[in-house]
C-alpha cells in the first residue's frame, strides 16, 4: 500500500488482486448475497482508491482495510434496509390475469357453485331460499311477497336446504 | 457492470502518487494553533471585556473559559481521529468532560446570580456585537476545518461533522467569553447558548453531507 501511495501501479494491482478474495469473504459474512457481493467488493475497492492518502504506512494495513470494508458494507446494508422498507419486490402472487374469473371473487369456486345449485332448484324452493336466506326477510314479509303461506314457505326452505346439502357436500 | 478484474486494472492504470496525510494529532494541533491565533487577533481587534480584572478573580468564569477552550481542543483531536477509518469511535467521547465544565458555566451563571436585565441597558446593539464576534470566529474556523477534514474523505461523515462543529462552536465561544460582558443571566442563554447551538447544528448538518464520499 505504501508503494501504491507513491504511484507504483504494479504493486497496487497486485495488492488489489490479493485482497479481493478476502473482501468477498467479508462481504459474504456481512450478509450480502449473489451479485451484491461483487458490487460490495467493487465499492470497497473504489473507496480504497479514493482515500488511499489516509493510510499511514507506520500502522498495519489489515485493520485499515477491514475498517474501510466494514464502513462501506454497513452503508450498503443500511441503504438496502431503507430500500426494502419502502419498496416491495413483485412476486408471482402480485401478478394477475385480465379475465373476470381471476379477479371477481363472486365468480370464483364455491360461490359460483352455490349460485348454480340454487338456480337448479324447483321454482318454489328457489324463491324460499332467495327471500328467507339471501334477502333475509321475515316469514311474514316473505309470505306477503310470494303469495305463499308461511308454513308452505317453511317446508319449501327446509326441502331446498336439504337438497343443497346433497348437491354441495361439505369438503 | 464491469468485472472486478477490469476495475482493478483500470484503477491501477489511473493510479497517481498521493501525498500522505500527516498524523491526525499533528493536523489537529495545527488547527488548534490557528484557532487560538484567531481568538487572540479578535481580542486585539475588539478589545478584552471591560470587567476582565473582576473576571480573573471569579473561579466560575475561569472554569467556563478553560472548559470552552479545552472542549474545542479535545473536539478537534477527536474530529481528526474519527475522520480516519481505522480509529476507534470512542474518540468522540474525549470532549465530554471538558464540555461539562464549559456548560457548567452557563448553569452556574443562571443559578448563582440571576441578574435581571438592567432597565435601559443597550440589549440589542450588544447582542449584535456578540453575534458579530461569534460569526467572525466561527466562519473562517469552520471553513478551514472543513477543508482540512475533507482531505481525509471521512467514511464517518456525520460523526466527523458533528464533532468538528463542536470544536468550532467551542472556540467561537472562547472568543466571545473573552470579549463580551454578558452579565444578565437570561441573556447568557439567548446570546451565548443559542448561537453556539446554531453553529453546532449548521456545521453538523452542512458537514455531514459535504464531507461524505460520493456514492
Amino acid at each position: 500500500m505504501a508503494a501504491a501511495q507513491d504511484g507504483d501501479q504494479k504493486a497496487y494491482a497486485a495488492l488489489l488482486q490479493a485482497i479481493t478474495p478476502y473482501l468477498r469473504a467479508v462481504a459474504w459474512r456481512a450478509g450480502l448475497e449473489g451479485d451484491e457481493i461483487e458490487d460490495g467488493v467493487q465499492d470497497i475497492l473504489l473507496t480504497i482508491h479514493s482515500i488511499r492518502q489516509s493510510y499511514d504506512p507506520r500502522r498495519p494495513f489489515a485493520p485499515w482495510l477491514l475498517a474501510v470494508a466494514r464502513h462501506r458494507l454497513i452503508d450498503r446494508l443500511r441503504r438496502r434496509g431503507r430500500l426494502r422498507f419502502r419498496e416491495t419486490e413483485l412476486t408471482p402472487v402480485h401478478e394477475t390475469f385480465a379475465t373476470d374469473e381471476t379477479n371477481l371473487p363472486e365468480e370464483n369456486g364455491e360461490i359460483r357453485r352455490l349460485k348454480k345449485a340454487i338456480a337448479g332448484l324447483p321454482p318454489g324452493q328457489r324463491q324460499a331460499v332467495e327471500l328467507l336466506r339471501l334477502e333475509e326477510l321475515s316469514l311474514k314479509e316473505a309470505a306477503a311477497r310470494s303469495g305463499q303461506s308461511p308454513s308452505a314457505l317453511k317446508v319449501a326452505l327446509h326441502r331446498a336446504l336439504r337438497r343443497l346439502r346433497i348437491l354441495m357436500p361439505r369438503s | 457492470m464491469r468485472s472486478t478484474e477490469e476495475l482493478i486494472s483500470s484503477l491501477a492504470t489511473e493510479l497517481a502518487p498521493v501525498r500522505r496525510l500527516k498524523p491526525p494529532a499533528l493536523r489537529a494541533l495545527r488547527w488548534i494553533l490557528l484557532a487560538t491565533a484567531l481568538i487572540v487577533a479578535l481580542v486585539l481587534l475588539r478589545g478584552l471585556r471591560t470587567d476582565m480584572s473582576d473576571c480573573l478573580r471569579d473561579p466560575a468564569y475561569l472554569v467556563q473559559l478553560a472548559g470552552a477552550w479545552l472542549t474545542g481542543a479535545a473536539a478537534t483531536f477527536a474530529a481528526f481521529e474519527v475522520s480516519l477509518p481505522d480509529r476507534p469511535r470512542s474518540w468522540l467521547l474525549l470532549p465530554l468532560p471538558f464540555a461539562a465544565f464549559w456548560l457548567s458555566g452557563f448553569a452556574y451563571g443562571c443559578l448563582a446570580d440571576w441578574v435581571a436585565i438592567p432597565a435601559g441597558a443597550p440589549v440589542i446593539p450588544d447582542s449584535v456585537r456578540c453575534l458579530e464576534t461569534l460569526i467572525m470566529a466561527s466562519l473562517p474556523l469552520g471553513l478551514v476545518l472543513w477543508i482540512m477534514l475533507r482531505r481525509a474523505r471521512p467514511l464517518r461523515p456525520a460523526a466527523t461533522a458533528w464533532i468538528g462543529a463542536l470544536a468550532v462552536a467551542a472556540f467561537a465561544d472562547t472568543a466571545h467569553l473573552l470579549i463580551h460582558v454578558v452579565e444578565a443571566s437570561a441573556l447568557v442563554l439567548v446570546i451565548n447558548l443559542v448561537p453556539v447551538t446554531l453553529i453546532l447544528l449548521l456545521g453538523g448538518l452542512l458537514g455531514r453531507h459535504s464531507l461524505a464520499l460520493a456514492r
